[in-house]
C-alpha cells in the first residue's frame, strides 16, 4: 500500500494533478516517554521521565543536567525503575521489589 | 680629657655650665668649643668621684629653668594688668606668649640634647617601662615621676607657672580671635600662626605623656571652644532662619560646614576637627531638622535635585536624620509607581505596566545615585516601594495581583517573531529584569511563561533560539536552577528535534526511501512541557501521515531504546495543496483538518457521522470545530444550518480565492484567555498547596513537635523563593496533613503539633 501511495503523489509533483488534495509539508509534534507499565519507580516515588530523587538533589549544583544520565532500567519481569535506584537496591536484594522475581536486566532506556 | 670619674668641685662646674644652658634656653650664641665642653661637663658631673652628682645637677637645673619660665611670666604682668579688649593688646598678648613659647620649646630642645647623657644613664633607669605604664602599675608610678628627662621637667615647669597662670587669659583671647576670623576673616598670616602656635603649645606641651597627652588642651581649651562655637552656631542659625529658605539655608550651612572645617585645620589640634563638625551639625542641621524636613515632599516631587543633593549632604551624618526623608521618597515612588500602572486599558497593558514601571524605577534610581550617592538605605526604600506597587493586589482592582501574569506576557510578546532588532530586545528582556525580580509570584509567572514558551517552540514564532536561551539563562540568574530546568528541557528539546530531523532525512535518503512531503517533527519530553492532560485525543490518522510516522518512529527505536511517542495531533498543521479545476491553492491548516478534506478525495458528499466515525473523531467538540473552520472557509458546504449527525457536507468545487496560499485558523483557541488565566491560577494554587504540604512534612519530621507560629514563620521562611503563601492556605494544608495523619496536635496543648512516624 505504501508503495501506491508513493506512486501516486510522485505522479501529483509532476504537475498532472490526478489527485485533488496533495499533502507538501507538515510539522508534528510528538511526545516521548519511557515505554513503561508504571510511571512512577517504586523506589524513590518520583516519575520515571524526571530523574531520581538523589539524581535531582545532586543536579542543583551542576549547572548544565546531563539529559539521560539518570536513565530507566528494565528487567526480565518487565518492571522498571530508575537505573540508579535499582542499582542501590540490588545490593542489598537481587530481586524485583515488586514482584520479587530474581532481578535481570532485560535493557537499559538511552 | 679623659672619661674616668673624677673628683669635681660641684659649683664650679655647674657655674660654667649655667652660662651655657642659659644661652641655649635663650637661644642665644653658643661657641662650638664651649658647647662641646658643656657635655662633658654634663658627664663629668653624672660620673663623679666619690659620688655622682647627677641629682643634683637635676635639682640646680629645675630650679635654673624655674626662675627661667618666671622671670618670663614677670614680663607678661604688663598684659595682665591692662586687660582692655582692644585688638592691639590681644594681639600683643598672644604674640609675646608665641614668640615666648616658641623660643623657649626650641631652646628647651637643645638643652635636652644637652644633657642627653643625665637623661639616658641617670634617668632613663628611674624610669617605668611602657608596659607598666600601661598595665597601670599606679604607686610606682608617682615616684618614678618625680624626675624626668630635662626636656620634659622644662615642658612640665611651663606647664605650670605659664599655662596655668596665663591659661585663662590666652583661651579668652584665643576665642576672641576665631570669633574675629568667623566673623571678619581678615586675620593677618602672622595673626594665625600665632592662634595656631599657641593653641598647639597646650598639646605640646603634654605631648611627651603616654596617657592622658591631651588632657590639658582638652579641659582648658577644647571645651570652651566648643562651648564659645555653639553659641556662635546657635546664633548664626537663628539669624539665617529668620531671613532664608530651606534651600538657601542649606547652602549657608554647608559653606559655613566648610569654612568650620578649614578653621578647625588651620589652628587646631587634629582631635578637635571631628568635635567642631559635629558641634557645628548638632546647632545649625539637628536643631532644626523638623525645618529642612518641611519641604523634602515638594523636592522630592518636583525633583529639586540640587536642593536633594543638598539636604542629604547634610542629614546624613544626623543619627537618623535620612529617615524621614527616605520615608518621604518611599512614598513618592509608591505613589507615582501605582499611578502609572493604575487603571491600564487597551490590548498592550502588558507592554505598559512593565514600562511604564521601569519608567518610574529608573527615574529614581537615577536620582539616587545622582543625588543620594547611591545609598544603600535609598536603593532598599526604592526597591520596597517598587515591590509594593508591584505585588499590590490592587493592580486592577478586586481580582488578584496580575503583575506576574503582565510580566510574562511582556516577555513573550518580546520573544515573539517582531521587527525590533535582536540587541533592542536584549536590551529590554534585560531591564525588564528588574521589574521581575520584585515578584513575590514568580511560581505564577513561571507557569504562565513556560506556556506561553512551549507555544512559541512549537509554534515556531520565537524570533531565535538564541534569545530564548538567553531569556532563560537570565531567569536562571535570577531564580535557580531549578526554576528554569523545565523551560531548559523545553528549549533543548527543541535542539534536538531539529538534529534528529536532519539525521532522519539523512537516514531516509540514504534507504531511498522518498516521503514527497517536507516533513518536520518536534520531539518532546514527556513532564518538561505544560500541555496539560489532553495529550491523547483518539483519532485515526489517514493514510498519507501513516508513512512517515512509521519511518519515524521505525527510525526513532533505532535512535534510542525503551521509548514510547505518542503524536499530539492537536499540535500538528501542515500544507494541503489544493488542486482544482482553475487554480491550485496552498493552504495551511491543522492536521484534523487536513483529515477531513482528504476524504472527499474519492467522493464529492459525506454525512458527518461518516466523517465522524472514519477518522474516530469521539470528541464532538473538537469534531464539530474543525469542520466548522472548513465550512467558514467555503472549502466545504453543508446542507443544515447547524452540523448534525446526519448532516451532508460536500466539497466545494466552485471554491475560489484571491489568495493561492492563506492559513485556515481554526478557532484554535479552545479556551478564552480569561479561562485560561484562572485555569493557570488554579493550577498554581494546586502546586502551591503540594509544596506547603511537602514543607510542612519536611519540617515536622525534623522537628519532631513544633508550635504553630513557629512552624508558620518556618514555611514562610522556606517559600520565600517562589511565592508568598496566604495563612489559610497554610492552615488548610495542616487540616489536610493531619486528616491524612502525616502529623497531630500534640494531647497537652492546642497550638503545638507532632509529627507522626
Amino acid at each position: 500500500m505504501s508503495e501506491d501511495n508513493d506512486k501516486t503523489s510522485y505522479d501529483s509533483d509532476s504537475s498532472k494533478p490526478d489527485k485533488m488534495f496533495t499533502l507538501k509539508k507538515w510539522n508534528s509534534v510528538a511526545m516521548w516517554s519511557w515505554d513503561v507499565e508504571c510511571e512512577i519507580c517504586a523506589i524513590c516515588r518520583v516519575q520515571v521521565m524526571d530523574a531520581c530523587l538523589r539524581c535531582q538533589a545532586e543536579s542543583k549544583k551542576d549547572i548544565q543536567s546531563k539529559d539521560g544520565a539518570c536513565v530507566v532500567v528494565w528487567g526480565e519481569c518487565n518492571h522498571s525503575f530508575h537505573h540508579c535506584c535499582m542499582s542501590l537496591w540490588v545490593k542489598q536484594n537481587n530481586r524485583c521489589p515488586l514482584c520479587q522475581q530474581e532481578w535481570s536486566i532485560q535493557r537499559l532506556s538511552s | 680629657m679623659s672619661l674616668k670619674p673624677r673628683r669635681i668641685l660641684f659649683d664650679e662646674v655647674w657655674g660654667c655650665l649655667k652660662t651655657t644652658v642659659e644661652k641655649v634656653i635663650t637661644l642665644r650664641a653658643v661657641k662650638k668649643d664651649k658647647w662641646n665642653d658643656s657635655f662633658n661637663d654634663v658627664y663629668s658631673i653624672c660620673v663623679a668621684y666619690p659620688e655622682p652628682l647627677a641629682d643634683r645637677l637635676y635639682t640646680e637645673t629645675k630650679l635654673f629653668l624655674e626662675n627661667h619660665v618666671k622671670s618670663q611670666l614677670d614680663d607678661f604682668g604688663v598684659y595682665m594688668m591692662e586687660v582692655n579688649d582692644t585688638d592691639n593688646s590681644q594681639n600683643q598678648l598672644l604674640h609675646k606668649y608665641y614668640s615666648a613659647w616658641k623660643n623657649y620649646s626650641e631652646g628647651l630642645g637643645f638643652l635636652n640634647s644637652l644633657y642627653s647623657y643625665l637623661n639616658q644613664q641617670h634617668i632613663k633607669k628611674q624610669k617605668v617601662s611602657e608596659a607598666e605604664i600601661l598595665y597601670g602599675n599606679g604607686g610606682h608610678l608617682s615616684v618614678a615621676q618625680e624626675q624626668m628627662e630635662i626636656g620634659e621637667l622644662g615642658l612640665d615647669i611651663w606647664r605650670i607657672f605659664m599655662i596655668q597662670n596665663l591659661g585663662d587669659i590666652l583661651v579668652k583671647q584665643i576665642l576672641q580671635g576665631i570669633e574675629r576670623d568667623r566673623v571678619e576673616s581678615n586675620l593677618s598670616s602672622k595673626d594665625i600662626e600665632t592662634l595656631n602656635g599657641v593653641i598647639h603649645s597646650f598639646v605640646m606641651v603634654q605631648d611627651y605623656k603616654k596617657k592622658g597627652n591631651l588632657k590639658l588642651y582638652e579641659n582648658m581649651f577644647e571645651g570652651k571652644m566648643l562651648e564659645a562655637s555653639g553659641e556662635y552656631f546657635k546664633s548664626q542659625a537663628s539669624k539665617l532662619l529668620q531671613t532664608c529658605s530651606v534651600s538657601q539655608y542649606m547652602q549657608e550651612v554647608i559653606r559655613i560646614l566648610d569654612e568650620e572645617n578649614i578653621r578647625a585645620h588651620k589652628f587646631m589640634h587634629i582631635s578637635s576637627i571631628q568635635k567642631l563638625k559635629k558641634e557645628c551639625e548638632d546647632r545649625m542641621i539637628t536643631d532644626h531638622k523638623y525645618f529642612l524636613y518641611s519641604e523634602c515632599k515638594d523636592m522630592v516631587s518636583n525633583d529639586k535635585r540640587d536642593d536633594l543633593k543638598n539636604l542629604y549632604t547634610l542629614l546624613k551624618p544626623i543619627v537618623d536624620g535620612l529617615k524621614e526623608l527616605i520615608q518621604f521618597l518611599l512614598e513618592q515612588i509608591k505613589n507615582e509607581g501605582t499611578e502609572s500602572v493604575m487603571n491600564l486599558k487597551g490590548e498592550n497593558i502588558h507592554i505598559q505596566f512593565v514600562e511604564n514601571m521601569l519608567q518610574v524605577h529608573q527615574k529614581y534610581e537615577n536620582l539616587i545615585s545622582e543625588t543620594f550617592k547611591n545609598d544603600p538605605l535609598f536603593l532598599s526604600a526604592l526597591d520596597k516601594a517598587c515591590a509594593s506597587v508591584i505585588n499590590s493586589k490592587l493592580c486592577d482592582g478586586k481580582t488578584a495581583c496580575r503583575s506576574a501574569e503582565l510580566v510574562a506576557k511582556y516577555h513573550d510578546s518580546l520573544l515573539k517573531k517582531s521587527k525590533s532588532t535582536e540587541s533592542e530586545i536584549e536590551t529590554k528582556l534585560t531591564k525588564s529584569i528588574t521589574i521581575f525580580k520584585y515578584i513575590e509570584d514568580k511560581d505564577v509567572y513561571q507557569k504562565f511563561y513556560s506556556r506561553m514558551l512551549a507555544k512559541r517552540l512549537i509554534h515556531d514564532q520565537s524570533v531565535n533560539m538564541e534569545l530564548e536561551e538567553v531569556m532563560i539563562n537570565k531567569l536562571k540568574q535570577a531564580c535557580g536552577y531549578e526554576f528554569t530546568n523545565k523551560l531548559h528541557r523545553m528549549y533543548t528539546d527543541v535542539g534536538i528535534s531539529m538534529d534528529l530531523n536532519n539525521k532522519f532525512n539523512q537516514h531516509l535518503k540514504n534507504q531511498n526511501n522518498e516521503l514527497h512531503i517536507n516533513l518536520s517533527i518536534k520531539i518532546l519530553q514527556a513532564g518538561a512541557w505544560p500541555l496539560g492532560p489532553q495529550t491523547a485525543i483518539p483519532f485515526a490518522v489517514p493514510q498519507e501521515f501513516e508513512k512517515p510516522i512509521r519511518d519515524f518512529e521505525t527510525f526513532y527505536n533505532l535512535k534510542f531504546s525503551g521509548r514510547k511517542l505518542s503524536w499530539l495531533h492537536h499540535l500538528c498543521h501542515g500544507e494541503l495543496k489544493v488542486s482544482l479545476a482553475k487554480k491550485s491553492y496552498l493552504i495551511t491548516m491543522q492536521t484534523y483538518q487536513m483529515a477531513m478534506l482528504l476524504l472527499f478525495e474519492n467522493c464529492d458528499t459525506l454525512s458527518c457521522k461518516d466523517i465522524k466515525d472514519v477518522l474516530q473523531l469521539n470528541n464532538n467538540e473538537n469534531f464539530q470545530k474543525h469542520l466548522q473552520s472548513l465550512i467558514d472557509s467555503k472549502l466545504l458546504t453543508v446542507d443544515t444550518e447547524k452540523i448534525e449527525e446526519s448532516s451532508i457536507v460536500s466539497f466545494n468545487l466552485d471554491f475560489s480565492n484571491k489568495r493561492t496560499k492563506f492559513k485556515i485558523t481554526a478557532s484554535l483557541q479552545k479556551e478564552s484567555p480569561q479561562q485560561e488565566v484562572e485555569q493557570t491560577h488554579t493550577q498554581v494554587d494546586e502546586d502551591r498547596k503540594l509544596y506547603l504540604q511537602a514543607a510542612i512534612v519536611r519540617i515536622m519530621k525534623s522537628r519532631k513537635v513544633l508550635k504553630h507560629n513557629a512552624l508558620i514563620q518556618e514555611i514562610l521562611s522556606q517559600s520565600k523563593v517562589s511565592f508568598a503563601p496566604s495563612i489559610p492556605m497554610i492552615k488548610k494544608c495542616i487540616e489536610s496533613l493531619i486528616d491524612k495523619q502525616y502529623i497531630e496536635r500534640t494531647a497537652n496543648s492546642s497550638d503545638e503539633y507532632s509529627y507522626v512516624a
